[in-house]
């Protein structure tokens, strides 16, 4: 009886809704959080009655044929391409991307990570680094001595000094796009991976070909609509009920299979 | 043996398969762009062997799908794209086109636009649409024209099968008759059409068919017992 399996392949499928619904309300208050989207697909179909096979000498055709379903899978749990609101904190080493990019983040391996998350802070040695203390890839050294540092909506970084009125530039902090921005791989800590599916990483000045402007004193909030996600959580809760009750009807016909003999 | 349990036993293995019809559609509630299912029965007639009643069963000897339009949820993306009214849309496999109504795309690596399972989307002209890089806020129309920046990049194809549909899995479907472009076809981008299960008229037929079951069930036991108590009075005799 395959009710039964194609019942628990529906009760996966919402639980895994589930997962990533709690996923995104987990992330409500993280910075430049993009909120996933499950996305089902059906199972392949057993051909029972092909349709379109000859039914009789004169050539005439089955019309529909004989199908059967045997279940559903995700397809996909993508990333959606949202902008978050931008939060006022003042900081000046808090950067906002407004618009499309990322950062790139220098990581201890070697490798290269992305993120959208413009929490900076300055390390011992001056360099703009991430709250986990990764190095921007731009490689911008503030001076021991500055005041403060001033950063452009296109990136350039200015450092002011105490007794010059005139600042001095020290480096311009790129922004990073992809292709298929979805198709990044997702590795914890709001950074994110270059994989096959999203792309080359595509290094530009912000505000040029499409990509973002820079924010000083701004942060992304997260992109979670939170009345969204609790109203997607009690669709699938019933989905997942729905899904339970053709197991126990399956099963209360198989009882009374049994109950014959 | 007797008739009577063989023509329940046939409207009993129906009632199964029409089961797992249920439990598919049930399953695939939440399916972007999924067309829920029928089972069709017919009769079929058996002849007995002294021709004076013929024995009538009950076959499977169909399936269609409900087309109706599934409601449209709104998300915002950009290549999330809804067919409002007829058609589908065009998508190269490795087996052939194959036609759907799940228009979760997004771009491959190449900036070529992609479905859920990688397959390239096609034009109108039967080619695969490439985007421009460079473009952040891409625009498509009702009828599937796609602009960036006030300059028309590409048409999403949108066509209507000549004959029946077949399923392919990933809410596709194969159209073996081939297909026609549909003349005025209306896309809604930012909105993806939902699965068209309707939970009630589910579970009222599942209900439906486990209590069929349920009755047929009954008469094959009613029918045990006939011949049960038929076979003892013989050996009284």
């Amino acid at each position: 009886m395959k009710s039964l399996q194609i019942a628990a392949t529906g009760m996966a499928a919402q639980q895994l809704r589930v997962d990533v619904i709690s996923n995104n309300i987990a992330n409500m208050s993280t910075a430049a959080y993009r909120p996933r989207t499950a996305e089902f697909a059906d199972l392949m179909y057993q051909q029972y009655l092909t349709p379109g096979t000859i039914s009789s000498q004169v050539g005439t055709v089955v019309p529909a044929g004989v199908q059967l379903g045997t279940g559903v899978k995700p397809s996909s749990v993508s990333m959606e391409i949202t902008q978050g609101s931008l939060r006022q904190t003042g900081s000046e080493l808090d950067i906002a991307i407004d618009g499309t990019g990322f950062f790139e983040v220098q990581l201890p391996s070697g490798e290269s990570a992305y993120t959208r998350d413009g929490k900076l802070n300055r390390s011992a040695e001056g360099q703009i680094v991430t709250k986990d203390g990764f190095e921007l890839a731009d490689g911008i050294t503030i001076p021991e001595d500055a005041r403060r540092i001033s950063i452009s909506s296109d990136g350039e970084v200015v450092a002011y000094f105490a007794n010059e009125a005139q600042g001095q530039a020290i480096g311009t902090i790129s922004l990073v796009r992809f292709v298929n921005e979805k198709g990044l791989e997702a590795m914890g800590d709001n950074m994110f991976l270059e994989t096959e599916a999203s792309g080359a990483p595509n290094r530009l000045v912000p505000a040029t070909e499409g990509v973002g402007i820079l924010r000083q004193g701004y942060l992304e909030d997260s992109g979670v609509d939170v009345v969204q996600e609790i109203s997607e959580l009690i669709e699938a809760q019933r989905g997942y009920e729905l899904n339970s009750k053709v197991i126990t009807a399956a099963d209360e016909m198989l009882a009374a299979t049994t109950r014959v003999r | 043996m007797s008739n009577a349990i063989y023509a329940a036993l046939a409207r009993q293995s129906g009632l199964m398969t029409e089961m797992q019809v249920v439990a598919n559609n049930l399953a695939n509630s939440s399916t972007t762009g999924y067309k829920s299912d029928r089972a069709i029965f017919a009769e079929f007639v058996a002849g007995t062997h002294n021709n004076l009643a013929d024995l009538s069963m009950g076959t499977l000897a169909g399936h269609e799908f409900d087309l109706e339009q599934g409601g449209l949820r709104f998300t915002n993306g950009s290549f999330d794209l809804a067919i409002q009214g007829e058609g589908y849309f065009l998508i190269e496999t490795p087996q052939g086109e194959r036609l759907t109504r799940a228009g979760h795309f997004q771009l491959n690596a190449e900036s070529e636009l992609i479905t859920d399972t990688g397959f390239r989307v096609l034009n109108a002209g039967g080619g695969a649409i490439q985007i421009p890089e460079e473009a952040t806020n891409v625009s498509i129309a009702g009828d599937g024209t796609i602009s960036f920046d006030g300059q028309i990049i590409d048409q999403v194809g949108v066509v209507q099968p000549d004959g029946q549909l077949s399923r392919a899995g990933d809410a596709m479907f194969a159209a073996e008759e081939g297909f026609q472009p549909v003349e005025e076809p209306r896309i809604v981008q930012g909105a993806l059409e939902q699965s068209n299960v309707s939970p009630v008229l589910e579970i009222a037929r599942m209900i439906e068919v486990q209590r069929a079951y349920e009755a047929g069930q009954a008469l094959i036991e009613r029918e045990d017992d006939r011949i049960a108590k038929f076979i003892s009075t013989l050996r009284q005799l």
